[in-house]
């Protein structure tokens, strides 16, 4: 074991190092061009063994990803934002074939305007899309969930691939102190890959992922990776309760932070998440009731967890980093949905848009929203959604509409 | 509301028959809806398509469960279960199929008691995948029956379905149309509009809890060689080849090399067999035997017969 | 490899391998061909599938093949192929499977795939010198949907998104020429209608390692308008008439496979078939007829 600083692409680099990958078919995007840069300078100083290769898209970069899943070996590829959309319908296509692998996405903004800082609109545009998803709060995170994803993505109950998420630059191109673990341990826990049926084999003539006629096979096959997913909360508990065995790191599908006594809770998922937690602290030197949650899983949706530390709550803040036109904070909706109905729910669910393309969220603006929340809970109702934006970012704007020659009609 | 299906082989003209006789409701100021069922199948494959008709704004999707009419321009589909020719008649439902055999026989044979009408609608082909105007016959005759429809509007619909074939075919439809439409002036009216589902008494879906099944199970992948062979594609066939072993000469087996789907195997001896459960009736081993021992005759000339597809 | 065991059709194989009761239309060409080439290629293959008719080949629980089948999407059939061919390699190498468990990778788009969506992957996977054999077949429209014109559609066909009197007024793309830009090890086009000379190319390109590609012509009784029985007499009248050239492209050569001794006419192949029919009637159009027969004649002028 030995701890070194890395940055977030380097302990995703080192998370597939350390898993044995055979294969990594790629395609470089930025933020996340390190990660298969260091892959492929190990393949060629034979410090690995897996055999890398570029694909000309995303959308073949996850085929074959998938091809190699499916004919029986141990798959890892990564991308990001546009790319994770290019190959949109490979993702979609390649989870129904129940052959697992697992990606890293780092997340992007998307275009347009195009943008090269983060946000979230990336991965949860794959949220429907069969693949599990595990959300890195800091570069160890984003290297033991690698670890984490191949137990749960190969376990004979779920047979999904996974996506582990992480921030770009906030942690993509962010140093950290990592550790690294010993290849023997990581073996201990993260066997060679059994691929059991999985194969193609000249003994054994195999049809996969055939058509269907008709929505009665369609919705067993469809609703079948659903129950798995599903399935995969419970296999996740038992992953993690080994591996802070075997490496003395906890990881909860839902990270609860000051949370037991607490009136008042922050909800996130991301890098941004640590800000939250700082927040917490100096909310709680201020004498605030106040904690965080924040899922790691996201598929499966960790709903009886959330349940479980929300009910009795007196009012949730939920920040989205992301934005469906027209709805709100994605996060927001799944959050409201596990509460609806249950006796015990928050009276007050706020929603807050922030962090977009890479803005960031500011120590002053979490304690601005825990007053906010507060301030509700007081008045019996909860305010409209708000974006964290400052008259200071209005002025800014304007005055680059002015250098666009924007006419504006006044 | 008038619940009406068509049911034919791919090519027969049955997603015409639908439209001309929705537009013909239409026209008639009928709320309408019509539409063709499709599936892998193809040319031959039995296929349907339906029409629903109504004073009201129409609510009710999808295919026809309890049809109040059921036109088959094919015979030899009504005994295919595959073909879904008898999903759902009731005894008020008229069925009309495209035969020479009499309806009290077809009475018997289908062990109904509700009422059969019977049409020869294509006794002047051999191949019924050749005959042309079915689509009009059976709008024809579906206006006669439901008695309804103008015919003015019947004649407008074929104009507006069939314009851009030109005016000769147009012409020619209206007068096969019209033939129908004639021959059942002895039944006019006979089809009764169906009421709707009653929410007070109603078979229960048997839903189930779907039970997790490991992917082993649950991933769509076929685990086998060849499983296609239980699909029985003779059955979209309408002529039938054979061979006269008199006349085979044992070639180089062109006959099995160009069939597409491989139904024609060499025996030990040789000859060339067909494997009628499978052969989809292309004919192109008829179009390139080089001494010309093929021949086709009608499917239902051929039940019953064994030779010319196996050597004895 | 010069000596073919296919001297004669007689030494074509009299057992076929593809399995009966698929979803094609009755005449396909397209699955003639297939099942010629699969007779060669043998039951060591995995095909990986665009979307396209041949997608209908394995509906759940049905399929006709004795090896092995990956549908993909209709963009990426050749990524598939990579990520199969390299996995099967790793699988070698690392000795976890036996020699005797590999099989051939085979790429199966229609010409919407091979001539349009999916050709940014087969360039990438000629590129990288994928060991693999690519086999379009082209029924010159997007026939699955309907028949579409597509990127492979010939001029003045008449297709369903080009009903005027004129046709498609598009040219065929020449995506033999396009494949062999890439230098790949073997392009060749066939046919279904010549089994012999399919079955010496697919024979040939069975024994080299690399990119193989194969196109085969595949006459359409649906998407074309003609009777089904008439699907191979249609394919010889696109040798006959020069229309579809049998040629193959080795060590950076191309060479004509069988060349027609006396061209028909192109009309020959064009009158046979619905989708030209506005050429003949009701008024026959010498104009364009007379293009398509120029365009047969300035190529077969340049070989």
């Amino acid at each position: 074991m030995k701890r070194t600083l890395l940055t977030g692409n380097g302990a995703a680099a080192w998370g597939a190092r350390l898993a044995g990958v055979d294969y990594i078919p790629a395609f470089p995007i930025t933020p996340q061009t390190e990660i298969i840069e260091a892959i492929a300078n190990w393949a060629d100083s034979g410090e690995i063994s897996g055999r890398m290769v570029t694909l000309e898209s995303e959308h073949s970069m996850i085929t074959a990803a998938g091809a190699a899943a499916a004919t029986g070996v141990r798959v890892f590829t990564a991308t990001s934002s546009q790319g994770l959309l290019y190959g949109m319908e490979m993702l979609y296509t390649v989870a129904g074939w129940r052959a697992p692998f697992v990606l890293v996405n780092v997340s992007r903004g998307l275009s347009a305007p195009i943008t090269l800082e983060p946000d979230h609109n990336d991965i949860l545009a794959a949220r429907d899309s069969g693949f599990l998803q595990i959300h890195c709060a800091t570069c160890q995170e984003v290297l033991d969930s690698i670890l984490l994803a191949y137990r749960l993505g190969e376990d004979e109950r779920v047979r999904l691939p996974v996506i582990v998420n992480m921030d770009g630059f906030y942690l993509s191109f962010t140093r950290e102190p990592v550790e690294i673990p010993n290849q023997d341990v990581v073996n201990r826990f993260l066997p060679p890959y059994d691929p059991e049926n999985i194969s193609f084999r000249a003994s054994q003539p195999t049809s996969q992922a055939v058509a269907v006629l008709g929505g009665g096979p369609y919705s067993y096959f469809r609703y079948e990776m659903h129950l798995a997913a599903q399935k995969s909360i419970e296999v996740f508990d038992k992953i993690t309760r080994q591996f802070s065995e075997e490496f003395g790191r906890s990881y909860d599908a839902v990270e609860a932070y000051r949370t037991e006594d607490a009136e008042f809770i922050f909800v996130m998922i991301g890098s941004f998440a640590t800000k939250a937690k700082e927040a917490v602290d100096r909310l709680r030197d201020a004498g605030r009731a106040i904690g965080l949650i924040r899922p790691r899983l996201l598929r499966p949706f960790p709903e009886a967890q959330i349940r479980r530390l929300l009910n009795g709550k007196k009012g949730v803040a939920v920040i989205d980093q992301n934005l469906s036109m027209g709805k709100g904070g994605i996060l927001y909706t799944e959050i409201a949905s596990a509460l609806y109905g249950q006796p015990d729910a928050p009276p007050i669910l706020v929603s807050f848009i922030g962090g977009l393309g890479g803005r960031d969220i500011s120590q002053e603006e979490f304690f601005e929203m825990a007053n906010n929340i507060r301030r509700a809970v007081e008045e019996g109702s909860a305010p409209p959604p708000r974006l964290l934006y400052t008259e200071g970012e209005m002025k800014e704007v304007r005055k680059l509409q002015a250098m666009a020659n924007v006419e504006r009609q006044m | 509301m008038y619940r009406i299906r068509f049911h034919g082989r791919g090519g027969q003209g049955m997603k015409t028959a639908s439209r001309i006789l929705g537009t013909a409701f239409f026209l008639e100021g009928f709320e309408v809806q019509d539409a063709p069922r499709y599936g892998a199948e193809r040319r031959g494959a039995p296929i349907f398509a339906y029409v629903r008709a109504d004073r009201e704004a129409i609510n009710e999707r999808g295919i026809i469960g309890r049809p109040d009419l059921v036109i088959v321009a094919d015979e030899s589909l009504v005994p295919i279960a595959a073909a879904g020719v008898m999903t759902g008649i009731t005894g008020d439902t008229v069925i009309l199929i495209n035969s020479t055999v009499p309806p009290d026989l077809w009475q018997n044979r289908l062990n109904i008691t509700g009422p059969i009408l019977t049409l020869p609608m294509t006794t002047e082909v051999e191949d019924r995948l050749e005959a042309r105007f079915i689509g009009a016959l059976c709008a024809g005759a579906a206006v006669r029956l439901v008695d309804v429809i103008s015919l003015k509007s019947l004649k407008a619909a074929i104009g507006r379905e069939l314009e851009p074939l030109g005016p000769e075919i147009v012409k020619k439809n209206m007068e096969k149309a019209l033939i129908a439409y004639n021959s059942m002036d002895g039944h006019a009216g006979c089809v009764k509009e169906g009421g709707g589902m009653k929410a007070e008494e109603y078979e229960r879906p048997t839903w189930i809890d779907l039970p997790f099944d490991e992917a082993a199970l649950s991933a769509p992948v076929i685990h086998g060689a060849a499983t296609s062979e239980l699909m029985k594609t003779g059955l979209w066939r309408t002529m039938r080849p054979l061979i006269d072993y008199d006349q085979c000469n044992r070639c180089w087996w062109l006959c099995s090399t160009f069939c597409p789907d491989g139904a024609i195997r060499i025996n030990d001896e040789g000859y060339p067999e067909i494997d009628y459960e499978h052969c989809k009736g292309c004919m192109i081993c008829l179009a390139n035997c080089p001494p010309h021992a093929i021949s086709a005759i009608p499917e239902e000339q051929a039940k019953g017969r064994s030779e010319g597809g196996k050597k004895s | 490899m010069d000596e073919t065991r296919f001297k004669r059709i007689k030494d074509l194989p009299s057992t076929h391998i593809l399995g009966t009761g698929t979803a094609m239309c009755a005449g396909c060409g397209g699955l003639e061909a297939v099942h010629e080439v699969y007779d060669i290629l043998g039951e060591k293959t995995v095909f990986v599938n665009a979307a396209g008719c041949m997608t209908l080949l394995s509906i759940y629980p049905f399929t006709p093949f004795r090896g092995s089948w990956l549908y993909t999407a209709m963009a990426s059939a050749p990524a598939g192929a990579q990520g199969i061919r390299d996995a099967l390699d790793i699988l070698l190498e690392k000795k976890r499977i036996p020699r005797d468990e590999d099989m051939d990778v085979v790429v199966l788009t229609g010409d919407g795939s091979a001539y349009g969506m999916g050709l940014s992957a087969t360039s990438g996977a000629m590129e990288r010198n994928l060991d693999f054999i690519y086999l379009c077949y082209d029924n010159e429209g997007y026939g699955n949907t309907g028949q579409q014109y597509s990127s492979a559609t010939p001029h003045a066909a008449r297709t369903s998104t080009s009903k005027g009197p004129k046709g498609f007024p598009g040219y065929k793309k020449d995506l033999f020429s396009i494949w062999v830009a890439h230098n790949p090890l073997y392009v060749a086009t066939v046919l279904g209608a010549e089994p012999l000379d399919l079955a010496r190319k697919i024979e040939k390109a069975k024994e080299l390692k690399g990119p193989r590609l194969i196109i085969a012509l595949s006459p359409c009784p649906t998407g074309w308008d003609f009777d089904p029985s008439e699907s191979v007499e249609i394919g010889k009248l696109a040798v006959k008439t020069g229309i579809w050239p049998l040629k193959e492209y080795i060590d950076g050569k191309v060479v004509h496979t069988k060349v027609p001794d006396r061209r028909l006419p192109v009309e020959e192949y064009l009158k046979k078939q619905g989708r030209f029919a506005h050429l003949f009637s009701p008024k026959r159009n010498d104009k364009l007829i007379g293009e398509i027969q120029e365009s047969v004649d300035k190529y077969w002028k340049g070989i």
